[in-house]
């Protein structure tokens, strides 16, 4: 089985569909973006990825980590992270998005992720 | 990308809409929760505790619910308050759903495939309904590792539509259980442990809940 990475900014899954990302994920892709989804992504490609679940396709694994580190911060920081978001236009992080059947599982610490395969 | 703003920006204006017309009717209280982590034994416990009656069958077998069901005008009370609202159990959020694991429970394969085929609309119908809820019980294994995506989901979706929420750390009966993890896991939200299944600790989530609304 031939399993690729891709890797897709942000900006461009933004003007791209969930379809376009789970395409991939059903040919076997794990996608790397560089950002953390806002949860009504996370919740619309929930959406998306059971209206795709076949006898071929069972789903995916979904994970995102936190680069900024927002439970350790302080409110002066927390405030300097949220003005940062808004200039740049996306949650510091990186989310992974993989066929279930590849990955297993996907266990998360709050400063690194670990995919099983 | 102008499509998805007009979609974001229509289901904003729907859920503001819908908020200002819900003050006029019943609360809706929402079991969500991963697979199986009890939401409808906790339907069952709330629904045989205060209207004598079950809300559902519950099941090992993954996904028995498949479709969002509702007991209206069920009524709590506790340190002489009283709470009317509507329960709402719906079907626990996945990410994948493969239907060769119902067989690993004795299903036939035309079961397993049309039961998979139920639990994903199940799993959309039930974020679909998540606008609708006043409050929402969060119901976790607490056998289980609390971090994984499901869980990380749903409570930041509740959080980005403002919608008050309880966990609720449930399998308290069994063994392995540890609510402190839960606790670690999500620091800043409230944590109940308590057992659907043996009633240990329901009269402490009633009183949550009515401190809650």
């Amino acid at each position: 089985m031939n399993l690729k990475i891709k890797f897709i900014p942000y900006e461009k899954m933004k003007m791209d569909s969930f379809s376009d990302i789970l395409r991939d994920v059903k040919e076997n892709t794990i996608i790397l973006i560089d950002a953390k989804l806002k949860p009504e992504e996370e919740s619309e490609i929930i959406e998306k990825t059971m209206e795709s679940v076949s006898e071929k396709f069972s789903g995916i694994e979904l994970s995102s980590i936190d680069f900024a580190g927002e439970e350790e911060m302080n409110n002066f920081e927390r405030f300097k992270n949220i003005i940062i978001e808004r200039i740049i236009g996306k949650k510091r992080g990186m989310t992974i998005i993989g066929p279930a059947k590849i990955i297993h599982k996907i266990k998360k610490n709050p400063k690194e992720l670990l995919l099983y395969m | 990308m102008v499509l998805k703003h007009i979609r974001n920006l229509k289901n904003r204006f729907s859920s503001i809409v819908s908020r200002i017309f819900r003050k006029k009717r019943d609360i809706r209280i929402g079991l969500y929760g991963p697979v199986n982590s009890g939401k409808t034994t906790l339907a069952n416990r709330i629904c045989m505790d205060w209207l004598g009656e079950e809300m559902g069958s519950a099941s090992v077998v993954p996904h028995e619910t498949r479709e969002i069901q509702t007991k209206e005008k069920v009524q709590i009370k506790s340190n002489g308050k009283s709470l009317t609202f509507n329960l709402v159990d719906t079907p626990g959020i996945a990410t994948k759903i493969d239907f060769e694991d119902f067989l690993k429970f004795g299903l036939k394969k035309t079961e397993a495939k049309s039961r998979a085929k139920e639990a994903t609309r199940g799993v959309i119908e039930a974020i679909k309904w998540l606008d609708r809820m006043d409050m929402v019980l969060v119901v976790l294994d607490s056998t289980k590792d609390p971090i994984n995506q499901v869980n990380i989901t749903i409570l930041g979706n509740l959080d980005a539509r403002n919608i008050p929420l309880l966990i609720v750390s449930n399998k308290a009966d069994v063994r392995k259980s540890s609510t402190t993890k839960i606790r670690n896991a999500f620091p800043g939200y409230d944590v109940i442990g308590i057992s659907a299944k043996t009633g240990q600790n329901m009269k402490d989530l009633y009183g949550s809940l009515l401190k809650k609304l």
